[in-house]
């Protein structure tokens, strides 16, 4: 389990500055009608963790694949710590592709070992890295067996440690919690959050409102290849108001009708969250509720990642 | 480079720890051996000494003919070309086993017909005094002597006749012998100012071996890159490797790797053959006929290797352009045709390797690794023919190394059905740098 010791490995002794360490100036891709990415511009600051958000089929993991070097943007420039991609600067970059895959033939150890490689280890750094890894993930009694014989939970956590065992200065995952039972994302986000504490950037790729909300000190936002709101989250939410309510009760539900005061609700059965239509008070709202209903909770609520989501974007389609 | 060697090291270890190298390594040649001797031991088996029986006047003459015939046999190495399809050298005494019968009477005459028809002996020869000296001799048997028996025959009569002759005139033995010495023709080829001793028939084995070699190595490794690069698409390990190396590197690299493990292979075959053939062939007397020149090795070498590259490039695209490898076994004939093509230009290069159609299909460089090294072997060409096709080809190979790794890196973004040809040359538009 999440055992909470310190990070085994050197870092970087860049914490925590101004420093950017990627930014993206109008990238624009396009593949035949299909624009993926378009105009799209975000600066990644050193350390911490940062979100890159968008509906299903947004241009997330063609940007990714974009700044990692895979494919080249139409147009537009991309800087990895001031500088364009270059083989020493990949070698910086740690990279959990969504899709997943490794060598099914090859053994755990071995398979890490030429990842480590391939980013510029000597063996024997990239052997004492891998065998650490797999210590702090619980893999060091499968490092000699296939990876075809490791269950899809464990194939991922190999994959994983295949993106960091280099200590990069800076780690992307699209995806990262996918496939992964609650226990070992809970094991995962610790690591995620030591890397960022040590100074390592992370920039990863979801749908799930959730984990970004609590982990990602930024975001971006995308729809239809283009950012719709880049920032601190802290700022973007409070720049969205209250407008949320959330209400237990108990009785007639018919106030939340009341279109004058609620623009929408999302009923969850023990309690109810109401969307204020523009300009009601929620005041009005909190007598009307109670002189139907009893209440035991009504609490002003900070908008959530996702509803502020679906407000830019419109319902997601997944 | 450090990637490439990386991806090298790895496609290596990966095969040749398997069991199924080990496996193949050690059973091709064990089958190779097996289908060739199988044959001739099959012949061998039903084949018995043919008994010919010499009927003479005189135990001195019968004795004569027998020991110039069994000295004179025919099929024997002093003319090669007969040598290289020879299955089955024997000594004398087990292909024939003559006896001599001084008893030419016509009870005898009967006796000996009679003994064909049970089988008991094979043939009979009347050679009495008589019949040698009217020159007329008749052979008798069960079936007819092939047309060398005959001239065997002719000649060692011939020979015993004039020896005859020249013993009833007064010399002695050893003089009739040394008159009797039959002419040895030694053949001298000159080419470039150089003489050599090889034979035709050694020329045309050095190009078989190397078709040979070349169409196992593209068959058996080009499919196995083919295959691997449809594994890494499948198994979408490529995107992770594409984040730490290039396509182009990651290219080179598994075919050298494979490569790699071909010559290994064929290296191994080598060694065993070596050691097995080698005390059989320093029984071979005409040894030195098989000594094969530097520079036709050195281009061996050469044209062997970049034709690998070449058509296993053209496998690792087929590769990257399609999803399975059903898919990719119906795109094959691209590889299979040129392959095969040069095989029916081979006797033209052969007799007129300078004609100037050869001298262009040779510098093609889907050809020129079986045609150009024909035309080295046959006839050495001018040295700037060979350098313009090694050029070409090294140029081929380079460039389809590049599109290939396009295709490939561009593959990762690809799932489903196989793209069409113009879908494909619109990737290599996005692939752009």
């Amino acid at each position: 389990m999440a055992t909470l010791q310190s990070n085994p490995l050197p870092s970087a002794p860049n914490g925590g500055t101004d420093a950017t360490v990627v930014e993206l100036s109008s990238i624009r891709k396009s593949y035949d009608e299909f624009v993926a990415v378009n105009d799209l511009s975000l600066r990644i600051r050193a350390g911490g963790i940062y979100g890159l958000l968008g509906p299903n089929g947004a241009g997330k993991t063609s940007t990714i694949r974009m700044i990692i070097g895979i494919i080249v943007p139409d147009s537009g420039q991309i800087a990895i710590f001031g500088k364009p991609l270059s083989s020493r600067l990949r070698d910086q970059i740690g990279y959990l592709p969504e899709e997943r895959g490794l060598y099914r033939k090859m053994k755990v150890l071995e398979h890490l070992i030429l990842l480590g490689q391939l980013k510029g280890l000597s063996n024997a750094d990239a052997t004492k890295s891998a065998q650490r890894w797999c210590e702090r993930l619980e893999l060091t009694s499968w490092t000699s067996k296939k990876v075809e014989e490791l269950s899809k939970g464990m194939q991922q956590k190999v994959q994983f440690i295949g993106a960091i065992l280099h200590d990069p200065k800076l780690i992307i995952m699209d995806e990262p919690f996918s496939g992964l039972d609650p226990a070992n994302a809970l094991v995962l986000k610790d690591v995620l959050l030591e890397l960022a504490k040590s100074g390592k950037t992370l920039l990863l790729s979801t749908h799930r409102m959730d984990q970004t909300e609590r982990l990602c000190q930024s975001i971006c936002l995308i729809n239809h290849g283009r950012a719709v709101l880049e920032g601190d989250l802290q700022e973007i939410k409070a720049s969205y108001g209250r407008h949320n309510v959330q209400i237990k009760y108990n009785g007639d539900s018919a106030f939340l009708q009341e279109r004058r005061l609620v623009q929408s609700f999302n009923d969850y059965g023990n309690y109810v969250e109401v969307h204020l239509a523009p300009g009601a008070d929620p005041q009005e709202l909190l007598q009307l509720a109670a002189s139907k209903a009893r209440l035991s909770k009504f609490e002003l609520m900070e908008p959530s990642l996702e509803e502020i989501f679906i407000d830019v974007v419109g319902k997601p389609n997944a | 480079m450090r990637n490439t060697w990386l991806i090298i090291k790895r496609e290596y270890l990966e095969r040749v720890r398997t069991r199924s190298f080990l496996v193949l390594t050690v059973l091709v040649p064990v089958l190779m051996t097996g289908f060739m001797l199988l044959p001739a031991k099959l012949v061998k088996m039903g084949e018995k000494a043919q008994r010919i029986v010499i009927v003479t006047t005189t135990p001195q003459v019968g004795d004569a003919v027998r020991q110039q015939l069994l000295s004179s046999m025919p099929s024997l190495a002093d003319d090669d070309e007969s040598s290289a399809g020879e299955g089955s050298k024997k000594k004398p005494e087990d292909q024939y086993i003559l006896d001599v019968d001084a008893n030419p009477a016509e009870s005898e005459r009967a006796a000996l017909r009679d003994k064909v028809s049970t089988r008991a002996i094979d043939d009979y020869i009347w050679l009495t005094d008589e019949a040698i000296a009217a020159r007329e001799v008749t052979w008798y048997g069960r079936e007819m002597p092939s047309p060398r028996e005959r001239a065997w025959l002719a000649a060692a009569l011939g020979r015993i006749a004039v020896q005859q002759q020249l013993l009833g005139k007064g010399f002695t033995a050893d003089q009739a012998d040394s008159m009797l010495t039959p002419v040895k023709i030694e053949r001298i080829r000159i080419e470039n100012g150089r003489e050599t001793t090889g034979s035709g028939t050694g020329r045309f084995l050095e190009i078989a071996v190397m078709i040979m070699l070349l169409y196992m190595a593209v068959l058996l490794y080009g499919v196995s890159v083919m295959r691997s690069v449809l594994e890494e698409k499948n198994s979408r390990v490529i995107e992770v490797l594409l984040s730490s190396a290039t396509s182009t590197q990651l290219m080179a690299g598994k075919l050298l790797g494979v490569g790699a493990v071909g010559l290994t292979q064929i290296l191994v075959w080598i060694v065993m053959a070596g050691a097995f053939a080698l005390p059989a062939l320093a029984a071979q007397p005409n040894l030195s006929e098989l000594r094969v020149s530097p520079f036709a090795l050195a281009s061996f070498a050469v044209f062997f290797f970049l034709g690998y590259l070449l058509y296993s490039t053209m496998y690792a695209t087929i590769g990257a352009t399609t999803t399975t490898e059903q898919e990719g076994q119906q795109l094959q004939f691209v590889i299979v045709i040129p392959l095969v093509l040069p095989l029916m230009m081979l006797v033209p290069v052969i007799r007129t390797p300078d004609s100037p159609a050869i001298v262009w299909l040779s510098m093609v460089p889907l050809f020129a690794p079986i045609l150009m090294y024909a035309r080295i072997v046959v006839h050495t060409p001018p040295m700037w023919q060979i350098l313009l096709s090694f050029v070409l080809m090294v140029a081929t190979v380079a460039g389809l190394l590049v599109l290939c790794a396009r295709i490939y890196r561009i593959g990762v973004l690809i799932y489903g059905k196989r793209p069409t040809l113009p879908e494909i040359l619109k990737w290599l538009k996005y692939a752009n740098a």
